[in-house]
């Protein structure tokens, strides 16, 4: 297939990787943070990791939403779930996230009204659907997602649905990646951006990077040719002593980003003050709420939640995965406790989490599909 | 990315957690979006049916992207348009995928 294909391409994978090695300083560790779950799964998928030279780590980031939620909004969910008369609609892999006590699936399994939905449009039509009944989307994502929820409340309030509210998870990018930056003692040599983020927000975004931080960042697609190539732009600004924002996914990113989708997001949400990231704590400024113009639509406002803040598990080590320190199968449950089938941390909930795309392309299928 | 990236004729070719050749990834824990064919424009509503390379079919919607015709190349993640791709509006791209 025309333009998918030709990014998984085996002899030109081969050919990139076979371009590494000239990049690498003999006895130096190089250690890039790709931001992105979708990247993380590609990694694993492809055996990337097995085409790299010695020397050169990836480390896993915070860029899956769902394994960055903490139990305490997952709670927040569920108590919404079970008041009567209410339907709530989330996205697929939310319904297995963990709670304190049970995830959603487990609250609809016991008779809470939990639907999946694969857009926040879905769970307003539903809303249309049953004017008897309240309508709550649960949202989550990062600024690639936050548009369609935005949109959705745009709609809803042009329509006039009374019935639909949303209980906004949304979250942004920079603030987190600050909070990798800002850790002492952490040592990540260079990023791969996350391309879809930038298609909404634009590479410009990630300037701070560079600028503030001094590690160059390479926004990138993510087929495997994609992330190939975007190493080996991190390698060669490394080699050359080059700090920069460059942008591999250039037949989607733009610089600026969308303005629409921007304006959208400025219109129905505001910042949250703070915003608690599972492994990372609380980050100011790291989240979204919906704005005071729609009020009326915030699920916050209609239902009362218990809107505590939760320790992970004792055992789980998610935070240590999320910020890197640790890789998926250095935590002490991984593949033990701890399986996709039951997952005990957020990383092993989503495929795109990094313990769930390890376990399943590492280390019980040991011969990984490459290109 | 898991699976096949539809890539209907268009660069790209990410994927997404619909009811398409992508169904059962979680759409915003990948960061993902698929590209779509537009076949037909509800100008009113600012949706458009799109269909990506399986010939799944879904109503998205292109107020993000601005105006769009038939044959435009969409980049949609959640059942929203984020992207267009202006250069893939030739007629001969649509046949492929």
């Amino acid at each position: 297939m025309r333009f998918t294909h030709e990014f998984r391409d085996g002899k030109l994978g081969r050919a990139l990787a076979d371009e590494l090695p000239a990049l690498v300083e003999a006895g130096r560790t190089y250690k890039l943070m790709e931001v992105c779950g979708g990247h993380t799964h590609t990694i694993y998928r492809y055996g990337i990791e097995a085409l790299l030279p010695d020397g050169v780590e990836l480390v896993h980031g915070p860029g899956c939403p769902v394994c960055v939620l903490p139990m305490g909004r997952v709670d927040d969910g569920i108590a919404i779930a079970r008041q009567p008369d209410v339907i709530l609609t989330c996205f697929g892999d939310m319904m297995r996230v963990p709670g304190s006590h049970g995830s959603l699936q487990e609250a609809r399994s016991l008779g809470a009204d939990v639907r999946m939905v694969y857009s926040p449009l879905d769970a307003l039509r539903i809303a249309r659907e049953n004017p008897d009944r309240e309508v709550v989307f649960f949202a989550l994502g990062f600024e690639t997602t936050a548009p369609s929820t935005a949109l959705t409340l745009m709609r809803a309030r042009r329509d006039g649905i009374r019935n639909f509210s949303c209980l906004c998870n949304h979250v942004l990018i920079e603030p987190p990646l600050r909070a990798l930056l800002d850790a002492p003692g952490l040592q990540i040599d260079g990023f791969i951006g996350p391309g879809h983020v930038a298609t909404v927000i634009g590479a410009q975004a990630f300037a701070f990077v560079p600028g503030e931080y001094r590690r160059p960042i390479v926004v990138s697609g993510f087929e495997p040719l994609d992330v190939l190539q975007s190493i080996r732009m991190l390698l060669a600004q490394l080699a050359a002593h080059r700090c920069e924002v460059e942008n591999q996914y250039r037949r989607v990113v733009s610089w600026e980003g969308n303005p629409s989708a921007q304006a959208a997001m400025a219109e129905v949400f505001s910042p949250r003050a703070s915003f608690e990231w599972r492994g990372l704590g609380s980050i100011a400024d790291s989240a979204l709420r919906i704005s005071d113009a729609y009020a009326e639509l915030d699920a916050e406002n209609r239902f009362s939640v218990p809107g505590a803040q939760l320790a992970d598990p004792r055992e789980c080590q998610c935070g240590e995965v999320l910020a890197g320190e640790i890789k998926p199968w250095e935590c002490r449950v991984f593949g033990t406790a701890c399986t996709p089938e039951h997952a005990i941390g957020a990383c092993m909930v989503s495929p795109e989490g990094a313990c769930a795309a390890y376990y399943s392309y590492g280390r019980h299928r040991p011969v990984a599909e490459t290109v | 990315m898991t699976g096949a990236g539809p890539g209907v004729g268009v660069p790209g070719g990410d994927v997404h957690a619909g009811g398409g050749a992508h169904a059962g990834r979680c759409v915003t824990c990948a960061d993902a979006a698929e590209w779509m064919r537009v076949v037909e424009i509800d100008a009113g509503n600012e949706t458009a049916r799109c269909v990506d390379a399986h010939a799944h079919s879904e109503t998205v919607a292109t107020e993000l992207v601005g105006a769009v015709a038939r044959g435009d190349a969409l980049l949609v993640h959640a059942g929203v348009a984020i992207h267009r791709d202006a250069r893939s509006t030739a007629p001969e791209d649509t046949a492929d995928g």
